[in-house]
């Protein structure tokens, strides 16, 4: 066999793609043929070497401290939610806030289309004294009671105490702790036909 | 079924920061040192890292998961890492082929990047040589040969990464260990 397809060979040996019939000729090449079988050497040395310097991380680990200063850097960088950050924090100032304000301030929210770019948190209900958003995360305590339905849209209702209405989730997901007890049913809708027909019939029909 | 970095990017789009941290800490030490060693800087790797969240946080929505989450976010890396040497070094052309596997001692030698006084110690004799020689690799080569070897990818998974058949990968590695071997000859 010729020496330059020996050389192409050995690479492919070494990358485990030389087919065993062809290993066979390549090693019978090896074997009557001094100057592949010095350079075959060498291959296999310098790729042993490569794998266990690119394994061995003495030198260039990464230490806890900087990974986490790092991990801090990187999360500083990535811009917040400015805007449903303002919610959340107009819900914290008022607390005592209407039930009434609260459903007429969300169902414009939730009509306009310029507001909702279907990301925001929203959050319905006749009830959110007591609720307590965290985040994307709409939590109502343990122990707490909540006198009627409570709707959460884009966010996750993570419900521990009682809920005397329905518990809605719309592209969200519903957790329900061992203390929760909910009177009404509980929905979560995903689909954008669905959505759509729970707006229909909430904006024409009655209340949740 | 959807992988659980799919997932993360789909409640991070929705607005879950902390899902987006969750993806930083699965990824963050591993593109480090495969950022670290494209660069052998350990600043611009972490830069090369914090810009890739970046860029992966921009660019979520169009994250397409029928590719590999892993594939993407190596692809950033490597393509940030590769914009970096070049900078580095403008006066050469770092894209140069390397050639058929003789006639390598023809080829011109980069400087390697200086190393500080700390890791001088803590490299042995053998990995320090190592390291020059990867280091003097133009950028094409040492990103198929840092991901064949750090990362332990497949030859189609690296095609993958940097979006080129496999055929063309297999001919670096090959090309890029030969250059590797003549380099280390007198030390084998
Ligand atoms: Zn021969």
């Amino acid at each position: 066999m010729n020496c330059n397809v020996a050389i192409v060979w050995m690479h492919d040996y070494i990358d485990g793609e030389l087919p065993r019939e062809d290993a066979v000729t390549l090693k019978q090449h090896l074997i009557s043929c001094p100057a592949c079988r010095a350079r075959f050497d060498q291959l296999e040395k310098t790729e042993a070497l490569l794998s266990s310097v690119m394994a061995e991380p003495k030198g260039q680990a990464i230490s806890p401290a900087t990974s986490a200063a790092l991990t801090a850097k990187i999360l500083k960088q990535i811009p917040s939610p400015a805007r449903h950050r303002d919610w959340t924090g107009w819900i914290r100032r008022h607390p005592a806030v209407t039930a009434a304000a609260v459903f007429v301030l969300v169902m414009m929210a939730s009509l306009a289309p310029t507001v909702n770019n279907g990301s925001e948190l929203i959050v319905r209900g006749d009830d959110l004294k007591q609720v307590i958003i965290d985040g994307h995360t709409v939590i109502v305590p343990e122990g707490s009671q909540i006198n009627g339905s409570l709707t959460v849209e884009n966010g996750t209702a993570d419900v521990r105490g009682q809920v005397q209405g329905s518990v809605t989730v719309i592209d969200g997901s519903l957790l329900t702790a061992s203390t929760a007890q909910i009177a009404g049913q509980t929905r979560t809708i995903d689909q954008l036909l669905d959505r759509f027909w729970y707006k229909v019939t909430q904006t024409f029909g009655s209340k949740p | 079924m959807k992988s659980i970095e799919a997932n993360l990017i789909r409640l991070a789009l929705k607005g879950d920061q902390r899902a987006f941290a969750e993806l930083v800490g699965m990824y963050q030490d591993k593109l480090y040192h495969l950022a670290y060693r494209m660069l052998y800087n350990r600043q611009e790797a972490e830069d090369a890292v914090q810009e890739t969240f970046l860029r992966v946080f921009r660019n979520m929505e169009r994250y397409d998961d029928s590719m590999k989450f892993s594939t993407w976010i190596y692809r950033i890396t490597t393509n940030l890492s590769i914009d970096r040497l070049r900078r580095r070094k403008p006066g050469f052309s770092l894209d140069a082929e390397l050639p058929e596997h003789d006639g390598l001692d023809g080829y011109s030698m980069f400087a390697s990047e200086d190393t500080s006084p700390e890791e001088e110690v803590l490299l042995s004799e053998t990995q320090h040589i190592i390291r020059n020689a990867i280091d003097t690799l133009p950028p094409k080569y040492k990103t198929v040969m840092v991901l064949r070897y750090l990362e332990d990818l497949s030859l189609q998974e690296i095609g993958d990464v940097m979006d080129m058949p496999v055929t063309t990968i297999k001919t670096r590695v090959h090309r890029g260990r030969e250059f590797l071997r003549k380099k280390l000859e007198h030390k084998l």
